[in-house]
C-alpha cells in the first residue's frame, strides 16, 4: 500500500471531525451537562489547590505561584489526550462486541482512523483554564516574556502532552488481551492528578519510579523547569521532548500490535 | 423471611465481585500509588509549615484521615448513578421496575455483596495496617462503636444522594456529566480529598452543615477521637446530625423517585 501524505490525513481528519460534532450536537442536553461537569471538575481542582497551599508561603522550595504554574502547565499538557484521544475509553466495548472489525477494513492507518472518530470538545474548557493559570502565574512570578520563551513553552507543552497520550494508549490497548481493561485505563488516567506536584517532594526511589517507569514527572515537572528555572535546567528537562516522542511511539506500536492480534468475535 | 430475599442478592453480589479479581489487583495498585503521592505531598506540606500540628491535626492524624477516607470511598462507591443511567438507556430498568421489590431497595441490596467483599478485602486490611503503623493515632475504644454507627449512616446518606442524582438521569440522558458533578462535589465537600479542618474558617462553617460532611468527615473524626478532644455531648450531636441528614436524604430521594417515575419514558428495550 502506498503511503499517504500528511495533507490527505489532515483532510480526512477534519471531515470525520465535522461528522462527530454534528452527531454530538444532536444530544444537546448531554453536551451542555457534560461541559458543566467538566467546568466543575476544574473549579474543584482549583479550590483544592487553594485550600491546600494558601497558608504556606512555599512547599519544598516551590513558591505558591510556581506551584500554580506547574498546575496550569499540567492542565494544558493534558488537554490533547482529553480532546483527541477520548475514543480510547470505548475501545474495550468495540473489541468486546466485535464492532472493532469495522476499523480494520479501511485503507488508512488503523490507529489514526480509530482515534480521529471522536473529538471531545469538553477538553477545550480545560485548555482555557490552563492557559489562564499559566498566564496569571507567569505575571506573578515576574518571568520575562520573549518570543523564544513562548516557542519553548509551546514545544515543551506539546511534547509533554505525548506522555499522557502514551499512557492512555497503552492502558486502552490492554483490552486486546484482558477482558475488563477499564480498571487499567482508569489507573493510567488517575496518574494525571499526580503530575501537578514537583517531583522533588518524593523520596529518591519514587522519584526514579515516577521519572523512568511511570513517566508522570515529564507531564509537567521537567518540561516546566525550562521556563521556571532557566538558569539551572537539568538534562532530563532537555530530554523531555525526546521522552515524550519515544513513549508515544512505543504506545503506538503496542496498540497496533494488539490490533493485529485482534481476531474478532466471529459475528 | 423478608431478610432472606435481600441476603440472596448480597450473596449473588459477592460471587459476582469475586469474578473480577484482576480488577481488584489493579485497583489496589492504583490506591497504593495514590497513597504514596498523598504521603509525600503532606509530608512536604508539614515540613514547610514548620510546626507539628496544623489546624489541630498532626501529620499522622492527617494521613490516617486521608488513607481511611480512600478506603471508605472504595467501600461506599456503588456506581449507582451509572447503574441507573445505563438501565434507563438500555431499557433494562423496566424489568427491574416490575420486580416485586422496590427499585431503590433492589439496587441497594444487589450491591450489598460488594460491600461485604470490599469491607473484608480493602477496608479491614487498610484499617489494621494503619492502626499498626501509626501506633495509637487510632484509639481503640468506645469511639470504634461510634465509628461503626457513623459508617452505617454514611453509607445510607451516600446511597440516597447517589439515588437522587441517578433519578435525574431519567430526565437528562446524560450520565457522565451528572455523575462527575456529583462526584466532584461529594469528594471535595465531604473532606475525602482534603480534611475539612484545613478549610478556611468561613467556608468550613458552611460545609460542616451540609450532608456531605456526614459521609466522610464525621466517621473519620470519630476514628481520630481519643476520648478527651471533644466535649462529652459532641459525639452525640454528630450522630444526631448524621441521623437528621440520613432521614432527610432518604425521604427526599424516595419522593423524587416517585414523582419522576410518573414521567418516565424509556425506549422499548
Amino acid at each position: 500500500m502506498k503511503k499517504k501524505g500528511l495533507r490527505f490525513y489532515a483532510g480526512i481528519y477534519f471531515r470525520i471531525l465535522a461528522q462527530d460534532l454534528k452527531s454530538k450536537m444532536s444530544y444537546r442536553a448531554d453536551f451542555i451537562i457534560s461541559t458543566i461537569g467538566m467546568i466543575f471538575t476544574n473549579i474543584s481542582g482549583f479550590v483544592s489547590f487553594w485550600i491546600l497551599f494558601r497558608s504556606f508561603p512555599s512547599v519544598n522550595g516551590w513558591s505558591y505561584h510556581e506551584m500554580l504554574f506547574l498546575y496550569g502547565f499540567s492542565l494544558v499538557s493534558l488537554t490533547p489526550v482529553q480532546c483527541l484521544f477520548d475514543n480510547n475509553w470505548s475501545l474495550r466495548q468495540y473489541v468486546y462486541s466485535g464492532d472493532f472489525i469495522k476499523y480494520c477494513f479501511r485503507p488508512i492507518n488503523l490507529f489514526f482512523y480509530y482515534q480521529s472518530e471522536v473529538f471531545d470538545i469538553k477538553g477545550l474548557g480545560q485548555l482555557a483554564f490552563g492557559i489562564g493559570t499559566i498566564a496569571y502565574s507567569w505575571g506573578k512570578i515576574g518571568l520575562a516574556f520573549t518570543p523564544l520563551m513562548l516557542i519553548k513553552l509551546i514545544v515543551f507543552l506539546m511534547t509533554a502532552s505525548l506522555i499522557m497520550i502514551a499512557l492512555q494508549n497503552a492502558g486502552a490497548a490492554t483490552c486486546f488481551w484482558i477482558q475488563n481493561s477499564f480498571y487499567v485505563l482508569d489507573l493510567a488516567f488517575r496518574f494525571k492528578d499526580y503530575a501537578k506536584y514537583p517531583i522533588t517532594i518524593f523520596s529518591p526511589v519514587f522519584r526514579f519510579i515516577f521519572t523512568f517507569l511511570i513517566p508522570i514527572a515529564f507531564i509537567a515537572y521537567y518540561p516546566s523547569l525550562v521556563i521556571l528555572r532557566p538558569d539551572q535546567v537539568p538534562l532530563l528537562s532537555w530530554l523531555s521532548p525526546l521522552v515524550g516522542i519515544v513513549f508515544f511511539w512505543l504506545s503506538y506500536k503496542l496498540w497496533m500490535y494488539g490490533a493485529t492480534k485482534y481476531s474478532g468475535t466471529g459475528s | 423471611m423478608k431478610l432472606k430475599k435481600y441476603l440472596t442478592l448480597t450473596r449473588a453480589g459477592i460471587i459476582e465481585a469475586l469474578q473480577f479479581r484482576l480488577a481488584t489487583v489493579v485497583m489496589v495498585i492504583g490506591n497504593l500509588l495514590y497513597l504514596i503521592v498523598v504521603y509525600f505531598l503532606w509530608k512536604a506540606i508539614y515540613a514547610s509549615a514548620g510546626t507539628d500540628v496544623v489546624n489541630g491535626m498532626t501529620f499522622s492524624d492527617t494521613l490516617v484521615y486521608l488513607v481511611l477516607a480512600t478506603a471508605l470511598f472504595n467501600f461506599m462507591e456503588m456506581y449507582t448513578v451509572w447503574e441507573i443511567g445505563r438501565s434507563i438507556q438500555s431499557g433494562k430498568i423496566i424489568l427491574d421496575l416490575i420486580k416485586p421489590i422496590e427499585y431503590r431497595k433492589y439496587l441497594f441490596w444487589s450491591y450489598s455483596g460488594t460491600f461485604v467483599t470490599q469491607f473484608l478485602f480493602t477496608f479491614l486490611p487498610t484499617f489494621i495496617v494503619v492502626a499498626a503503623v501509626t501506633h495509637g493515632a487510632i484509639h481503640l475504644g468506645v469511639n470504634l462503636l461510634f465509628f461503626a454507627a457513623a459508617v452505617v449512616m454514611a453509607v445510607s446518606i451516600n446511597y440516597s444522594i447517589d439515588f437522587l442524582v441517578g433519578t435525574v438521569c431519567l430526565f437528562t440522558e446524560s450520565i457522565w456529566g451528572i455523575n462527575i458533578m456529583k462526584q466532584v462535589i461529594v469528594l471535595l465537600l465531604s473532606g475525602a480529598t482534603i480534611p475539612l479542618a484545613f478549610f478556611p474558617e468561613k467556608l468550613r462553617s458552611v460545609v460542616e452543615l451540609l450532608p456531605f460532611a456526614a459521609i466522610y468527615d464525621v466517621p473519620l473524626r470519630f476514628l481520630l477521637w481519643d476520648g478527651i478532644s471533644m466535649e462529652p455531648q459532641e459525639p452525640w450531636c454528630m450522630l444526631l446530625f448524621q441521623l437528621f441528614w440520613c432521614l432527610v436524604m432518604m425521604i427526599l430521594s424516595k419522593l423524587f423517585w416517585k414523582a419522576s417515575l410518573r414521567q418516565i419514558t424509556v425506549n422499548g428495550g
